[in-house]
């Protein structure tokens, strides 16, 4: 059971979470959101292995910026007329309005929940790997983009590197936070350059090997649609229709 | 669409989508942290910075999609990094690409100077509100507020990502690394490429 989320075929489980986000995207009841929210996290409960102290690290942000929309949504919410339920410093915050911020906070917590739910039980390889094979994402992208993902550690040494030397000849470091902002380009510049030379050489490489972008018909690591998928589909699908379901008649 | 497409092309694409996802993912956390606190208009002017992937790789490759691809791309490549927004990151990516590239297609792929730029950056700002306003629900707040937040946003995208975008590319031109890309040989032809 808590192999399941893992296991989907990554395109099916990216459509089905586009999905879900287009279409709680209509509902400006707090109560569509919220259902949502539970489901999902329901979902990682059940259906996946999960480190949670990892998952309540990431989620924190996510629960800042929902707050300010909630408060965001209440001060600069359009004027909406209903019954006032509470008074502030000259701010009248009517029911609606309060409804319409709790809406929207619940859909940021609903939807960094749903992206952290793909994050965390998604192999970023196999991921692109079944972009190639499931959605015809053209072979020449899918390996352009495996070959940067391989060269991260790289960039990583080479920006520390560059640094370095750049202390090593006397270059101060700014204090102020806008030149150093702006100083960013003298790390930014050397690195582009490398990453030019980098690329010229691994397609230069990738073609002496035969690559070709031609897409193929069979592959090294063939990443297929199974049963789970289905299954996995109608369990979103039914949370998707309970949660816009239960917010219209609850609200 | 990839035909005419070199697999160097397509690679140093990639690689600069790795260099700008780490920036991207930098500025995604720090305002995050910043939206908390004064709600989501504090990623408006920020937002240019997304966008100037896009304008970069277009500048310098000057075919048909690498405004879109190259944005995509970062967007992918944040993904795979492990970031926790997501598939939602690469929906937004492909967004604002899209609304470089228009700017980049209106123009026929003929001029690449700093107005069109500048329009680019504001291309993806104007896209990627259509899309925020929809998927984040802007539509519950005040017009007025509304107006603001995409003003900020516009011209973020024109001055961040349109200058920026250039000041960066043209760096970059001088370090004499780009030769063999369209920005080397239109330098060296006609200026008004």
């Amino acid at each position: 059971m808590r192999n399941l989320l893992h296991d989907m075929n990554p395109s099916v489980k990216f459509i089905a979470v586009a999905l879900s986000m287009m279409t709680i995207a209509f509902f400006f009841n707090p109560w569509t959101p919220l259902i949502f929210w539970m489901g999902v996290l329901l979902f990682q409960v059940f259906l996946s292995r999960l480190n949670w102290k990892v998952w309540a690290l990431f989620m924190l942000p996510f629960t800042i910026g929902a707050f300010g929309y909630l408060w965001t949504t209440l001060l600069f919410g359009t004027e909406t007329g209903g019954q006032i339920i509470w008074s502030f410093a000259g701010l009248d915050i009517t029911a609606e309005q309060l409804e319409t911020a709790l809406s929207l906070s619940f859909r940021v917590l609903a939807f960094s929940t749903l992206s952290l739910m793909f994050a965390f039980t998604t192999d970023p390889v196999k991921f692109i790997m079944s972009l190639m094979q499931q959605l015809k994402l053209s072979p020449k992208l899918a390996y352009g983009i495996m070959v940067g993902y391989q060269f991260l550690p790289v960039m990583k040494d080479e920006f520390t590197q560059i640094q370095q030397a750049q202390r090593l000849r006397g270059a101060v470091e700014e204090k102020n936070a806008l030149k150093r902002l702006l100083d960013m380009r003298r790390v930014l510049i050397p690195m582009l350059a490398g990453a030019v030379r980098k690329a010229e050489r691994s397609a230069f490489a990738m073609e002496a090997r035969g690559f070709t972008g031609e897409a193929r018909t069979d592959y090294y690591q063939p990443i297929r649609i199974g049963r789970i998928d289905f299954w996995m589909s109608a369990l979103f699908v039914l949370l998707l229709a309970a949660s816009c379901l239960g917010g219209i008649w609850l609200s | 669409m990839l035909k005419s497409w070199k697999l160097k092309e397509v690679v140093l694409m990639s690689l600069f989508a790795i260099v700008f996802g780490i920036v991207y993912l930098l500025f995604v956390h720090l305002s995050n942290i910043w939206a908390g606190i004064i709600g989501p208009i504090a990623y408006e002017w920020l937002f240019g910075i997304w966008f100037i992937v896009s304008i970069i790789c277009m500048n310098i490759i000057r075919k048909p999609g690498a405004a879109v691809l190259s944005e995509s791309m970062a967007a992918a490549i944040e993904v795979l990094l492990g970031n926790a927004v997501g598939p939602r990151l690469l929906l937004s990516g492909i967004v604002q690409g899209l609304g470089a590239e228009a700017a980049f297609a209106v123009t026929g792929y003929k001029h690449f100077n700093l107005a069109v730029f500048m329009l680019a950056g504001a291309g993806s700002a104007v896209f990627s509100f259509v899309y925020g306003y929809f998927i984040s629900g802007y539509a519950a707040l005040d017009p007025s507020f509304v107006a603001l937040m995409f003003t900020l946003r516009v011209l973020s995208g024109m001055i961040i990502a349109g200058i920026g975008g250039k000041y960066i590319s043209d760096g970059l031109l001088a370090t004499g690394s780009l030769r063999g890309y369209a920005i080397a040989r239109a330098e060296k032809g006609d200026a008004g490429a």
